[in-house]
């Protein structure tokens, strides 16, 4: 239902976009997406299959987090041409796709209806951005062709294209090493991040977001399914979780320094793959989007473009929600009590102790702990003396989305009980 | 009632940052002391008016608050400080909303009875302290701030290993305290456990040589003695220890208490030798404030029921004078712009009200037999005597040496010749001064009754310690 949704509204808005003006494609998208969230809704907690395309629990969790991204996106952007819109509306398909299959060639289409759409709207702003997605694009493709490779060693492995086939062997186990690399590279996990900061700087905010957000949900979902050696897990968190922290320690940049960020959390985000559970995968997804959907709309409001870290002073005297909202939300990135943050973190190194890695578990830690210098200094940058830029407040909509965001980190922080039900849909 | 109480400050609070006028910071602190207080009056001792309700279903988290004589002291005298800092500090209302979120986040710290929950609301008052500091602070605001935050995340990560392996070596289904007061630990996990809370705690309180952030904290805060008051509150440390720490790992407790006891007799020791070196008020208050709380987690440490009680009962009172005088300095920088002890002289000849408050403020530090700090140090030294005599003594010399910090800074400020016409206490800080005044009193007159609900618990902490009648 979703599935067909997406499909139609993507064919359809491709053929009325040279009719329509803008703002109605614009429409008929969130139309489209607000359409899809309900079919989701409605068809919650029942599984559905149909050959290789199959809606479970995880899927729908996954959907929902990538739905809730686009939209955000959607809404946030001012184009002046109708294809951004459907580009995303393209990708959201792709994401929907790729969390609700465990076949490895739709795995593979999926992988492939996102991200071109992806490498487009990463081009949207030309010069730098022509570099940056020219990156993105040239590693994508290396990561495709990895994915490939892995769908095919799994088939000779297992002789079957779906994953969770029984397998064993030297050959299995590079064969999943080959599909973690291929995820990998769309979940930001280090060693495959080189790509996230100069295409999250060079990239319009409104398209990193729906890449922090969208891309992130739709590939965990996969690395889902994807039971990947503990040994291959454990040097994907140490190093995202390091590499991510230190690096993001040195930047000057707002959206540069988000990138690192997000790969740190990548790989907090792994910690839950090591017992599989998809509640706790989903909390940790879901308080990241409402985090970084918060900060990349603050960010979007305060400048298009770069957004050097001078640029953001004074913003809490300027309009005081923007400021506390962000505030919250890097708050909520560091895991600091009563946010929704600090409960996915909870969660996350909870399923990590569970399966006895306190290695990385400590290493976690202690690069949280790290983390605290450049959230603190983001977050409390808004706060000073005011710097004299011109500030253009958004439309009031993406204002009450803010809003929101920053309502629900808080509510969730302090009632984590409201969501986990929802989540556990996935079990 | 107990979330009535916690929730009351923090929605005035979050009105109050949402750009809600001043006036209603004030009506808010208000109602919350007079709420409390109400509760002290009526608290029958044992644990009264029990809230819980899940947090992480299936987690064993709940929120789950509770008042027992404790903690019932611990409310009125945080909503006192608070009350009385919203009377005379002139700060915006944002500042005011600030304050008050943190008196609601401290109320919930002492109420907690689940360790999780503690944990989150230990963490969570980190942010208004924080935001104040940034907010409001002064030039060095930021090394100031990065110190804190610094020291405090390095013991709070030991803290939540602890809480999660409390939970999970001991065997507890849930985080609730009576549970995990149910689920012992082993010997060998109890130390480490021990080790993770002892560190968080020991840096909040602040035991020596873990202090480097406080003296940075107040000289940055702002001069009206607001935030500082608070910092005085947040000390929570001895607290902990006494409520957390020792009863759930008394194993672990045993093996280091030694060293324990050592170092809140050095803490106490080595503050108030500072404090008698400092050249400005506020520098003065925060060594003393240190060696403060040197002497109450002596007492906690010493294991005694009499050691643990004073400790306790000097941490409520010395909330209530310490903020008091760090209010007063604040209307003292207000009125000549300056703290620094040596260039003010003789204002007791223009501002005599102030001088009169400002002793009877400072002879409660001292311990003056009558006012409030006597009792909580008598008892302390007693306690501490019994487990350790040189300790006790070593311990003592502080309480020497603080009447010799304070009357002195109190001589330079107030005699001597010299001075200019400082305007003398006005308006509403004549309620402060009349307020704090009847409390330093009544706290120091009728110990009985204050520390009534401390009785139990403190005989409970020994017994469990294997000392006690």
């Amino acid at each position: 239902m979703t599935l067909a949704i997406l499909a139609v509204f993507s064919v359809a808005l491709t053929l009325l976009g040279f009719v329509l003006p803008p703002q109605g494609v614009k429409r008929a998208t969130l139309l489209g997406l607000a359409l899809a969230l309900v079919s989701l809704l409605l068809t919650w907690g029942r599984p559905f299959a149909f050959g290789p395309y199959a809606v479970d629990g995880v899927s729908q969790v996954f959907t929902l987090l990538a739905l809730l991204g686009a939209l955000w996106t959607v809404g946030l952007v001012r184009s002046g041409r109708f294809e951004f819109y459907l580009l995303v509306l393209y990708a959201a398909l792709g994401m929907h796709l790729l969390a609700s299959t465990r076949h490895l060639l739709l795995m593979l289409v999926a992988l492939e209806a996102l991200s071109l759409p992806l490498y487009a709207l990463a081009t949207w702003r030309r010069g730098q951005g022509l570099e940056a997605a020219l990156k993105y694009f040239l590693l994508g493709a290396l990561a495709a062709a990895f994915f490939l490779y892995g769908a095919a060693l799994h088939y000779g492995a297992t002789g079957s294209l779906v994953l969770g086939a029984p397998g064993e062997g030297p050959l299995y186990a590079l064969a999943l090493g080959l599909l973690l690399v291929g995820l990998g590279f769309k979940a930001a996990l280090a060693p495959f991040h080189f790509w996230t900061p100069d295409v999250y700087q060079g990239s319009p905010t409104p398209v990193v977001l729906f890449m922090a957000t969208g891309v992130k949900a739709a590939a965990f979902a996969a690395l889902l399914r994807v039971a990947a050696p503990p040994e291959a897990l454990a040097l994907l968190v140490a190093l995202s979780v390091v590499v991510g922290n230190l690096a993001a320690l040195a930047q000057k940049e707002a959206k540069r320094l988000l990138a690192y960020s997000s790969i740190a959390h990548a790989g907090y985000m792994a910690l839950a793959l090591y017992t599989g559970n998809a509640q706790a995968l989903g909390f940790y997804l879901l308080t990241y989007v409402l985090a970084t959907g918060l900060a990349f709309a603050v960010l979007s409001q305060v400048s298009p473009d770069r957004v050097p870290l001078e640029a953001l002073r004074g913003l809490y005297r300027k309009d005081p929600l923007l400021g506390l909202a962000f505030l919250v939300a890097m708050l909520s990135l560091l895991g600091l009590p009563p946010l929704a943050g600090f409960w996915g973190k909870y969660l996350a190194f909870a399923e990590a102790a569970r399966a006895g890695a306190w290695g990385v578990l400590v290493l976690a830690l202690v690069t949280s702990a790290v983390s605290a210098y450049y959230y603190l200094g983001l977050g409390l940058a808004v706060f000073a003396r005011p710097e004299e830029t011109p500030f253009r407040p958004g439309p009031p909509w993406a204002r009450a989305a803010v809003v929101a965001a920053g309502v629900l980190l808080l509510a969730l922080g302090l009632l984590p009980g409201l969501a986990l039900p929802a989540l556990a849909a996935g079990g | 009632m107990v979330v009535l109480a916690v929730l009351l400050p923090v929605v005035f609070g979050a009105l109050l940052l949402l750009g809600l006028p001043r006036a209603l910071g004030v009506l808010g602190a208000g109602l919350s002391f007079l709420l409390n207080l109400y509760l002290f009056l009526t608290h029958p001792g044992g644990v009264a008016h029990a809230f819980q309700a899940p947090l992480l279903p299936g987690a064993g988290v709940y929120w789950a608050f509770a008042l027992d004589g404790l903690s019932a002291l611990f409310f009125l005298t945080v909503a006192l400080t608070v009350f009385l800092g919203a009377l005379v500090a002139r700060v915006e209302g944002r500042f005011l909303g600030l304050a008050l979120l943190m008196e609601g986040l401290l109320l919930g710290l002492f109420a907690a009875r689940d360790l999780l929950v503690f944990y989150v609301l230990f963490e969570a008052a980190l942010i208004p302290a924080l935001l104040m500091l940034y907010l409001y602070g002064g030039e060095g605001r930021t090394r100031a701030l990065y110190t804190f935050v610094l020291f405090t995340l390095a013991g709070s990560l030991p803290m939540l290993a602890a809480v999660l392996a409390a939970k999970a070596l001991g065997g507890s289904p849930t985080f609730l305290l009576e549970d995990l007061l149910a689920h012992p630990l082993q010997e060998e996990a109890a130390f480490w456990v021990f080790l993770g809370f002892a560190l968080a705690f020991a840096i909040k309180t602040p035991l020596f040589p873990l202090h480097a952030w406080l003296p940075p904290f107040h000289q940055e805060n702002h001069p009206s003695g607001l935030a500082d008051a608070l910092g005085t509150l947040y000390k929570v440390g001895v607290f902990a220890f006494f409520r957390f720490a020792i009863p759930l790992a008394p194993e672990g407790f045993a093996q280091v208490q030694g060293l324990l006891l050592f170092l809140a007799a050095l803490s106490a020791l080595y503050g108030a030798w500072v404090a008698f070196a400092a050249k400005d008020f506020k520098t003065l208050l925060a060594y003393a404030g240190l060696s403060h709380m040197g002497v109450a987690a002596l007492g906690v440490f010493s294991g005694t029921p009499e050691g643990a009680m004073g400790g306790l009962y000097l941490l409520a009172a010395s909330g209530v004078y310490t903020g008091g005088l760090f209010l007063l300095a604040g209307r003292l920088y207000e009125r000549t712009g300056t703290l620094e002890i040596g260039r003010y002289r003789g204002l007791a000849q223009s501002a005599p009200g102030m001088a009169a408050l400002a002793l009877i403020l400072f002879l409660a530090m001292v311990g003056l037999p009558g006012l409030s700090g006597f009792p909580g140090e008598f008892l302390t030294l007693l306690g501490a005597y019994k487990a350790s005599p040189w300790l006790a003594a070593l311990a003592f010399l502080s309480v020497i040496a603080s009447a010799a910090y304070a009357l002195t800074a109190f001589q330079k400020t107030f005699w001597e010749e010299g001075g200019s016409g400082v305007k003398d206490l006005a308006g509403a800080e004549w309620g402060f001064a009349l307020l704090s005044v009847l409390a330093l009193l009544l706290m120091g007159v009728f110990p009985g009754y204050f520390a009534r609900g401390l009785h139990p618990l403190a005989e409970a902490f020994a017994k469990l310690l294997g000392g006690g009648a």
